[in-house]
């Protein structure tokens, strides 16, 4: 039996999730919005959209694009490898490593980052591409460890000691059997660590050095410097890969038959 | 515990940001470095501004994962069975913090859509008028873009509690006499918590070192406190960076002490089960 709810949740629900989004994306095309109009005056500007043929803005674009794919490719790998690699562990020890999985994704941002620009000083990484993708791998790595312990606690080991008994090698029964079942969630992996790299702020601006410039940095920038309409027009684009990420990972986990 | 090792990648990097953290701290590392003192950590440690900073953070955070905690349990029986809206209510995910934040400032802001309506009721006469929800003392427009981003993984945490059939439990103990209400508090509730207690710790000590939303939504005094560590972290003087690292360090312990709470809470939990 569903439970009955108020005949008010599901409109007021609606209003509340899409609400803010529906802001976003009023403020990035209106051409003028003062005080006191409930809607926006002056039909549609694009002039947010053509900043993005900006020099500036494009190239924190193409920064921020690669370094989710570098930092979710190698975060997938470092987090399905520890996963993997406690799979036949005692349960403290498991216990232990959630624990610092969680550690590295709930640490304050501004924290790590403090500690680690020196660190990067030191091995003259800060200010480089490469320093604020290690920063960046710390929580990305930790969200993976999570995420692949999820899989491994689902998965079903039987199927290699049947391989091994039917004589495949320890590189087939990893090639033939591991990696086709881990596929789809490997893929999701890699797409989860990229979300994580994607909106960062706190690692890009100090171990970055205001050098290496991210979308959500720049977007920042723009909201304090009073500029709402371009701010409105990157938050959207910041918006949209997670948003199809979602609807991906919706899609993977229908035709699983799992639920979402 | 060898076999434990692998996992002790995770940590590395963060233990040797500490470490250079705690070495700047005492003055022994990073700009401003003049050998050992304990001058930065005493002074951030008998700061009134550290612990109000502190205080502020912290009941922030923790009064956003109360509404969050609340509004995800009472969604999250109606959403049970609603798989449409249960994709719309998961949405917030997808915008990141940054984003979600410049649209909290277009909602409740005094010029925001808010203010707006309340004006055409006629309750003000100008944006001054509508009470300042963001950059406020009280972190109420803070707390709702927190209770708004955390409020998708809460829900779908709860409805996946629920889904293990406690909702079938308080039908029984409905079948069996108990009123709504009793059912709810006497069997729905304890497991809905027990199952979601992990997930509100997490969110807690996420909430607690964010930095992006307050960077645009809370006031200036009190500062929160990745707020305050930002700022010492670039003081054009740079002996005062050194309190960004001691700042850093109490975010660290504060977060590793909700840690601790969230492993023995799942540790204990597993130990009860088997």
């Amino acid at each position: 039996m569903r439970p009955r709810s108020p005949r008010w949740f599901l409109p007021l629900l609606a209003v509340w999730i899409a609400a803010p989004i529906l802001m976003l994306g009023l403020r990035a095309v209106a051409r003028g919005w003062p005080f006191p109009g409930i809607v926006p005056v002056g039909g549609v500007d694009a002039g947010a959209w053509l900043g993005f043929a900006d020099v500036r803005l494009l190239s924190a674009l193409v920064m921020s694009m690669g370094l989710a794919l570098i930092t979710g490719a190698a975060s997938c790998g470092l987090g399905f490898g520890i996963a993997g690699a406690m799979v036949d562990t005692s349960r403290r020890s498991r216990t232990l490593a959630m624990a610092l999985a969680l550690f590295s994704v709930v640490a304050p941002p501004i924290a790590l980052a403090v500690g680690l620009q020196v660190a990067m000083v030191a091995l003259r990484l800060n200010g480089t591409v490469t320093g604020v993708w290690l920063a960046h791998l710390v929580p990305a790595t930790g969200y993976l460890t999570l995420f692949a312990a999820g899989v491994f606690g689902a998965f079903d080991f039987s199927l290699h000691d049947e391989a091994r008994t039917l004589g495949a090698t320890r590189w087939q029964v990893f090639t033939r059997v591991t990696l086709p079942l881990l596929g789809p969630r490997l893929a999701e992996g890699v797409l989860l660590g990229g979300l994580v790299s994607w909106g960062q702020v706190a690692l890009t601006a100090l171990v970055g050095g205001g050098v290496v410039r991210t979308l959500p940095v720049e977007l920042l920038a723009f909201v304090r410097a009073g500029d709402d309409q371009l701010g409105a027009a990157a938050a959207l684009v910041l918006t949209l890969p997670p948003g199809l990420a979602l609807g991906l990972l919706h899609a993977a986990t229908r035709r699983s038959g799992a639920a979402l | 515990m060898r076999r434990a090792l692998p996992a002790m990648l995770l940590i590395t990097p963060v233990a040797i940001g500490a470490a250079y953290s705690a070495a700047a701290a005492v003055g022994l590392a990073g700009p401003g470095a003049r050998g050992f003192t304990l001058r930065p950590t005493l002074a951030v440690l008998s700061a009134p501004a550290t612990w109000r900073s502190v205080a502020w953070t912290v009941a922030v955070g923790s009064v956003a994962t109360a509404i969050a905690v609340a509004l995800a349990c009472c969604a999250a029986r109606w959403l049970l069975r609603r798989a449409s809206w249960q994709r719309l209510a998961v949405l917030p995910m997808a915008v990141p913090h940054v984003a979600a934040a410049l649209a909290a400032l277009l909602l409740v802001s005094q010029s925001g859509l808010l203010s707006r309506l309340v004006y055409a009721a006629g309750l003000t006469q100008e944006p001054a008028g509508f009470p300042a929800l963001v950059y406020d003392a009280a972190g109420v427009g803070l707390v709702f873009a927190f209770v708004w981003k955390e409020f998708p993984y809460l829900v779908l945490t709860a409805i996946a509690v629920l889904a293990t059939g406690t909702n079938e439990l308080e039908e029984v103990a409905r079948t069996l006499g108990a009123t709504p209400r009793q059912a709810f508090w006497r069997v729905t509730w304890p497991s809905l918590w027990r199952g979601m207690a992990p997930a509100v710790l997490a969110t807690f000590a996420y909430l607690v070192g964010q930095y992006e939303m307050p960077a645009l939504l809370a006031p200036s005094d009190p500062l929160a406190l990745s707020l305050l560590t930002y700022e010492r972290s670039v003081d054009p003087v740079l002996a005062r960076r050194a309190e960004a690292h001691v700042l850093g360090l109490l975010a660290l312990v504060l977060t590793a002490a909700v840690v601790l709470a969230h492993a023995r809470w799942s540790y204990g939990g597993e130990e009860g089960r088997s």
